[in-house]
């Protein structure tokens, strides 16, 4: 790392690691469900969602809802409702689906055949830095052009394989781009 | 002795200053003959932007000056004889003041035009002559030069014309003497057309080149470079007089017809090019990209701005939906007022509209950057966002509505920019209506005005033009341009390319502070101010059109309705 991100915010620097921000930004244009899982609503939404054929339900076997079909149907019946668990379990499968099913368009709206979208970088928040610790760091744009390890990593939900994907694209920030290991906001359209 | 002449030799050598031409008149000169600033300051020997200082109030001195003077008065005879020729609309022949640098090589007969020389005067001492360098007794135009040819060194070089009435009035005499065909290129003809080079171009020779090459290039002009022109200028020179010049840039090797700097009439032609015709269809094709069309009209009118359009900054929390569907907790102050009361009589009121409300809030103070917070009682001109203020009690209420809105809810509230300056101008000691606010909060950054006024006047014309022309094409494209420009700018999944929720709610409270303004102006014109709505609704009686300007355009009203209120017509006993 270039710059001294070692213990970041040891001086008061507020900020997120970029890949988390890419990330987040990633989530809000997948579009989730908004109603949270523990209202019956948002569950019901959920488990729609996941068994909505045979191919969403062999997914969701897949991404760690094992339960099997009986309790499945009884849960949509609502003459039983999940545990603690299972409804962690059930959010955690459909994220990960939804993610699974979005990728491929959210990956070709973001490559744009090989334009590229430009993406926002702002910088990490040092109000809360004594004032002669402040450095200068700028709001910075950038285009990436290339996104398929970054949503590949989001996909797989891998925070590691995100970062590296991620650092690879920034460094074309030029010798400076360790400044924005941590940021407050990256923002792209798709 | 000696002394006295090194005073007179100073004196011979401190020549007065060359007139320039005034400082708006220099660009159009160096733009109407095509040439960039980097083109002009390399043949003058400095930088660009020492042209560009020049163009924009400097003045050169010295030797550059009468270099620059030089420049400017041979681009001003060039561009009359351009003029003219289009508007005489006749043959252009060889040897044109098109043609390039080698007709400044041409002759000019020796004393056929000193007649009109206004500028021309006797110089008490001898000065060098700027073509020959020998002593010369007159100047012309500031440039000393010998009158007569054959005293001049070279012979064969003539006076200098004057700079602008000379290119003025000979110009458009320039077809009279053409009668040169393309296939009669005797000496007649060459002497012809060097007779006109000597008024319209020949100053550009002075100067640059000596006595020595000028005979020879004088044939080769004449004789070679001649018959090469003739088919050429005359195609190209109609062509230019009829369609009032056709703007080309360079494009690799070629050059291509230069884009239409109007996008949205572009858009409107392709649309009804598309649809044959059919306004309906055109206008729903328009008004479903009006979204995307008004992104990319932004981005074109950001290009060379100061500052750059950051589309997803971080917003605080209370920039955010609470919910989905729900809104954030900003307060608009979009006003919803009724007067409680009109005096009694019968009252024709009349509902007015204000005309592009959310195109002229457009203007309004925008923050650039990332909000920042801060807290006390502090406002900061120079920056812009959102303030949590406690507003003051309105007393007003009978007469002009409260501007922050009909809010029930008592307490601090979450106001933008332009309230929180309504307030304190109406709190000011101009006006006096309200105690100042109480600002507790804020969250704000550095502030333009003018962030999106390219964007709105490009927006402003197109609906000017359209109104002008009964376009409703235009103006139903335009009107969504920057409506659903403003309505999609927050968080809105018709358009994820800004996410300026903090703009969207400042340029809505800016229409709505715009049509409190109309209110008062109203009211401070002594007419009754009955109900004021929304964005864009204003109902009054009494004489409005003495106070408001009746039409169209933004600065204008429209009539919506009139209605009588109270008085019973029918039945006259109750007044």
């Amino acid at each position: 790392m270039p710059e001294r991100n070692k213990q970041f915010g040891l001086y008061g620097a507020q900020g997120i690691k970029g890949h988390q921000a890419v990330a987040r930004q990633l989530d809000a244009l997948a579009g989730y469900i908004a109603t949270p899982v523990t209202a019956r609503r948002g569950l019901l939404a959920r488990l729609h969602y996941l068994t909505r054929s045979d191919h969403a339900r062999a997914r969701a076997h897949a991404a760690g809802l094992t339960v099997t079909d009986r309790t499945l149907r009884a849960w949509l019946a609502g003459k039983r409702s999940p545990s603690k668990a299972n409804l962690e379990r059930v959010e955690r499968a459909y994220r990960t689906v939804r993610r699974e099913n979005v990728a491929r368009y959210l990956l070709a709206r973001l490559n744009r055949q090989g334009h590229g979208t430009r993406v926002e970088i702002h910088p990490l928040n040092q109000s809360q830095v004594d004032r002669p610790r402040q450095r200068v760091v700028e709001f910075r744009t950038l285009n990436i052009r290339h996104w398929d390890r970054i949503v590949q990593a989001w996909v797989a939900d891998d925070e590691r394989g995100m970062d590296d994907a991620w650092v690879d694209q920034i460094v074309d920030l030029g010798s400076q781009w360790g400044q924005y290991e941590y940021v407050t906001n990256v923002g792209f359209a798709a | 002795m000696t002394d006295f002449e090194a005073i007179d030799a100073l004196l011979a050598g401190a020549r007065q200053e060359v007139p320039l031409p005034p400082v708006e008149e220099r660009r159009a000169l160096r733009e109407g003959l095509n040439l960039s600033r980097t083109q002009v300051a390399q043949a003058l020997s400095v930088s660009p932007s020492t042209v560009g200082g020049w163009e924009s109030g400097r003045d050169p001195s010295g030797e550059v000056r009468a270099k620059y003077a030089y420049f400017l008065d041979g681009a001003r005879t060039r561009l009359a004889a351009i003029t003219g020729e289009e508007a005489a609309a006749t043959e252009t022949d060889a040897a044109d003041a098109t043609d390039g640098p080698e007709e400044a090589d041409t002759v000019q007969p020796p004393g056929q035009d000193q007649d009109g020389q206004d500028d021309m005067e006797a110089l008490a001492l001898p000065q060098p002559c700027v073509l020959c360098g020998q002593p010369a007794a007159h100047q012309v135009a500031g440039f000393p030069q010998h009158l007569d040819p054959a005293a001049c060194g070279t012979a064969d070089s003539g006076r200098m014309t004057e700079p602008a009435e000379t290119a003025e009035t000979v110009a458009p005499q320039r077809p009279r003497h053409r009668p040169a065909q393309p296939g009669q290129e005797g000496a007649a003809g060459r002497e012809d057309a060097a007779r006109r080079e000597g008024t319209a171009g020949r100053k550009s020779a002075v100067g640059r080149d000596g006595a020595a090459g000028r005979k020879g290039s004088v044939d080769r002009d004449g004789a070679a470079g001649r018959k090469g022109s003739v088919d050429r200028d005359g195609a190209a020179g109609r062509k230019s007089a009829a369609g009032g010049g056709l703007k080309v840039v360079p494009v690799g090797r070629r050059v291509r017809e230069a884009d239409t700097p109007d996008p949205v009439a572009r858009a409107v032609a392709d649309a009804l090019a598309e649809h044959s015709g059919d306004v309906e269809a055109a206008t729903a094709a328009l008004v479903k990209r009006a979204i995307p069309d008004a992104m990319a009209l932004l981005d074109a009118s950001r290009k060379g701005g100061r500052y750059d359009v950051v589309a997803h900054p971080w917003l605080p929390e209370i920039l955010r939906k609470q919910t989905a569907r729900g809104a954030d907790q900003i307060w608009e102050a979009r006003p919803k007022w009724t007067r409680p009361e009109l005096p009694a009589g019968r009252h024709e009121v009349t509902a007015l509209d204000i005309n592009g409300a959310y195109l002229s809030a457009l203007k309004t103070h925008l923050p650039l950057g990332q909000l920042e917070h801060s807290t006390g009682d502090h406002h900061d001109r120079r920056r812009a966002g959102v303030h949590l203020i406690t507003p003051p009690a309105w007393d007003h209420g009978a007469v002009l509505p409260n501007p922050i809105g009909n809010r029930d809810e008592p307490g601090p509230l979450w106001v933008t920019e332009p309230t929180l300056r309504l307030l304190l101008r109406l709190s000011g000691p101009k006006y006096g209506l309200c105690d100042p606010p109480v600002i507790h909060e804020s969250w704000t950054s550095g502030a333009t005005e003018s962030l999106l006024e390219k964007f709105r006047t490009a927006l402003k014309d197109a609906r000017d033009r359209a109104i002008a022309e009964d376009d409703e094409v235009t103006l139903e494209y335009v009107k969504a341009m920057y409506s659903k420009f403003v309505s999609t700018m927050g968080e809105s999944n018709y358009n994820r390319e800004l996410y300026r929720t903090d703009w969207m709610h400042l340029i809505r409270s800016q229409a709505f502070t715009n049509l409190w303004w109309k209110a008062h102006r109203a009211y401070d014109q002594g007419l009754l101010v009955v109900r004021v709505m929304g964005t864009d609704e204003l109902h009054v009686t009494g004489d409005w059109r003495a106070v408001f300007p009746e039409g169209r355009g933004v600065a204008e009203v429209k009539l919506k309705d009139t209605y009588a209120v109270g008085g019973e017509p029918d039945h006259p006993d109750g007044g």
